[in-house]
């Protein structure tokens, strides 16, 4: 597996802003993983994606794609990616095929509108005007609008959000799928259901700098607690009895509670992404709601 | 067809989707409807100051509209993410908003012919009004890449013409010496009034002329270059 960005020592200031936003970050993007980058409001995600999609190039340091400048690549760098913005990106007079065939335009590559468009379920909305479509749909046309190209990797941000379940899932299929075929993605997100299903690896990034990255599983292990925890009726009372992890197999007290109690549930202390989020930001992720990065 | 065609096209198509062009014709459409009531002599006199209104104020304020249209549907940002360079996005831009100028320019010379049989000499006339729209084009960017919304772009354009287009107004009213119009040259607007005026009424003072030509192509190219093009970018990673 190759590395699609290999970022050294970023730093990036804003003309506008008093210090760096981005303080001396250094991560791999592996090509055909999903690499999700989480972390509070104001952390930097979005100006990282910002950076590396070359939206802004004033930054110190170094950023490798596929073994090149990012710095030295002309604009022919937009034909291998693909970019899902989390805002509407879209001509709102002009009916939605009528975008979709414009931006297809400008690619020597390019997807079947018509397949893209059935799988997020906008096909039969195709002719209506981009402005008359509801935020879900305009979502799911944003994603469309990334997967043009048939990108080499692709960049997406808070790319559910606003999404109903079943819309979601079919963006995280296709997300995954996309991935199988060996794609890239760069994922920007505040919603921890989607990193837990989708991310290969993920970074927080805490006021302009990394202070974790490795896999979820990892990091589920790292700061979920080695127990288990049972739930029984005893006489009719719910119960809850916690066992160590380790040494579970010879735990007598585990054995003798599964064989004589009515169990209700078990379960490992493994914890969740949204815990790790709060323990690794400080910050709660209801906080997060109303002022995504 | 190659990228900066497609996006030529694209401009066009917005112009009308956008219900931009439509308006800029019927603007044009309601001036030359005076031509109707008005002498030959008069709207041969007439005839300048419409061009140069939709030269000057209508393209910037059409190119704002479209600008701050763009901003809020965020079609800015993506385009800066597609395999083409910000230099053919700002050509087509430049063009579209050249295209509402020469449309003006166009409607009202056919009317002139049409309605009093008034002719001049209409390669002049496109020239100049090509010249004129591309500074007036790279002004409307700047007033729009510098403004929040389209109503703060709207005080802006007020002003820019109070300190540009009231001086012009005081020397054709003769309250500023016409000797000293050589000094107002270097007001784009005013620039682009003489050139169109010159055509238009076929008085031409060469020297004049040929200054504003250059004057204004030099302008363009400058503004589009060190103010335009690096604002632009920044503008839509802001978004």
């Amino acid at each position: 597996m190759g590395t699609a960005f290999s970022v050294k020592g970023l730093h990036f200031r804003y003309p506008s802003s008093s210090g760096d936003v981005i303080k001396g970050i250094s991560f791999d993007v592996l090509e055909g993983e999903i690499f999700g980058l989480l972390g509070p409001s104001g952390a930097g995600k979005s100006t990282m994606q910002k950076i590396l999609v070359k939206l802004l190039e004033d930054y110190r340091g170094s950023i490798r794609y596929f073994g090149q400048d990012l710095k030295a690549m002309n604009h022919s760098f937009y034909e291998e990616i693909g970019v899902g913005f989390e805002v509407p990106v879209h001509f709102t007079k002009l009916t939605a095929l009528e975008n979709m065939q414009f931006f297809a335009g400008f690619y020597k590559s390019t997807a079947n509108i018509q397949e893209l468009m059935e799988r997020v379920g906008l096909w039969e909305y195709r002719n209506m005007r981009v402005g008359e479509y509801s935020k879900g749909m305009k979502v799911r046309l944003n994603f469309v609008r990334a997967m043009l190209n048939n990108p080499q990797v692709l960049f997406l941000d808070e790319v559910t959000n606003g999404l109903d379940p079943k819309n979601a899932r079919i963006i995280k299929d296709m997300i995954a799928e996309y991935r199988d075929i060996g794609g890239t993605v760069f994922l920007t997100t505040h919603l921890m259901n989607d990193v837990e299903q989708l991310c290969d690896r993920v970074a927080f990034c805490v006021e302009g700098e990394l202070v974790e990255i490795s896999t979820p599983r990892d990091l589920k292990l790292k700061y979920g607690k080695r127990e288990v925890k049972v739930e029984y009726r005893d006489n009719g009372v719910l119960t809850s009895a916690v066992f160590p992890l380790d040494g579970i197999g010879f735990n007598e007290d585990f054995h003798n509670l599964l064989k004589t109690a009515n169990i209700e549930t078990i379960h490992s202390g493994e914890t969740t992404m949204e815990e790790i989020f709060i323990i690794v930001t400080g910050v709660e992720l209801h906080e997060q709601a109303g002022q995504i990065d | 067809m190659n990228k900066l065609a497609r996006l030529i096209k694209g401009e066009f198509n917005r112009l009308l989707k956008y219900k931009i062009l439509p308006v800029s014709l019927v603007t044009a459409v309601i001036w030359i409807g005076l031509f109707l009531f008005i002498s030959a002599e008069e709207a041969r006199e007439i005839a300048p100051l419409v061009i140069f209104v939709d030269v000057a104020a209508m393209s910037i304020l059409l190119l704002g509209a479209s600008h701050h249209l763009e901003k809020q549907d965020g079609t800015i940002r993506t385009m800066m993410v597609m395999p083409v360079s910000m230099g053919q996005i700002l050509t087509a831009k430049t063009i579209a908003s050249m295209a509402l100028a020469l449309e003006s320019a166009v409607v009202t010379a056919a009317a002139l012919y049409i309605i009093h049989r008034v002719t001049f000499n209409y390669f002049l006339l496109l020239l100049f009004v090509v010249i004129a729209g591309a500074a007036h084009a790279a002004i409307g960017f700047i007033l729009s890449l510098n403004s929040r919304d389209f109503t703060t772009m709207l005080g802006m354009l007020m002003l820019y013409m109070l300190v540009f287009v009231m001086p012009s107004i005081f020397l054709s009213l003769g309250i500023i010496d016409a000797k000293y119009e050589f000094l107002f040259m270097i007001s784009p607007s005013h620039s682009a009034s003489h050139l169109i005026s010159s055509a238009v009424t076929g008085e031409y003072q060469f020297g004049m002329a040929v200054g504003g030509c250059i004057y204004l192509a030099v302008l363009a190219a400058v503004l589009l270059r060190f103010a335009v093009y690096p604002e632009f970018k920044d503008n839509a990673a802001r978004g």
